[in-house]
């Protein structure tokens, strides 16, 4: 299935991806929108600008679906996540997850953003009230 | 041999530069390059948390490094 794994600087249709990944066979489609917020640790935030190692990103969006796909058997995913300048309440990142039934498709879309947290080369920098802040994750090692 | 680094988001910043390529000696580990480059800027030296990856892939420590491999250095993640 072509553009399923998608990395860009626009915004994102969120019906027209529902639509696309929606199948017979599945009996839900379960989504997950991340959004910019106003604020982060107390602080303020006007707008946000996202950085990505697209290769790579691309490359372990890959791996997390087809890993996704086979440990909780759903039958179809699509991720797309922006990067470039954002700003308040617009869309960063889209999930959505097509399954037989609601309990796989909640954990595989669960899954899916846990992972994405910690493996795809994607960096938030926040500009706040105190200033421009590159936001960093918790990845061990 | 020369191996082509790349630094993104604040490592981009601490090291003032996108990519480099570094002069280093033959069979270098993952381990040895990130400490190589903890050597030369102080900042990263100080992170905790120094990402590499080789190829677009996380990669283990000891993995040794060929020349014309694709090293990026990097913090935690931070999408989503």
């Amino acid at each position: 299935m072509d553009n399923v794994i998608k990395v860009q600087r626009e915004d994102f249709n969120a019906d027209d991806l529902l639509n696309k990944v929606k199948s017979p066979p599945s009996g839900c489609v379960v989504c997950f929108i991340g959004t910019v917020r106003d604020h982060s640790k107390g602080r303020e935030i006007s707008r946000m600008s996202i950085e990505v190692y697209e290769e790579m990103a691309v490359k372990q969006l890959e791996m997390i679906r087809e890993e996704t796909i086979e440990k909780f058997g759903v039958n179809d995913i699509i991720i797309v996540h922006r990067y470039g300048d954002l700003n308040v309440e617009d869309n960063i990142v889209f999930i959505g997850v097509a399954a037989g039934h609601r309990p796989e498709g909640f954990d595989a879309c669960r899954h899916v953003i846990e992972e994405l947290k910690v493996r795809v080369p994607l960096w938030k920098k926040e500009y706040t009230t105190d200033g421009e802040v590159w936001v960093e994750g918790d990845r061990h090692e | 041999m020369k191996i082509k680094v790349k630094y993104y988001a604040s490592f981009r910043d601490m090291t003032g530069k996108n990519e480099e390529v570094l002069e280093v000696k033959d069979g270098i580990t993952v381990k040895g390059i990130r400490d190589h480059v903890r050597g030369i800027y102080e900042k990263i030296a100080q992170k905790e948390q120094v990402l590499v990856a080789v190829n677009g892939t996380f990669t283990q420590l000891d993995e040794v490094i060929k020349e014309g491999d694709d090293v990026a250095f990097f913090p935690p993640v931070s999408g989503g």
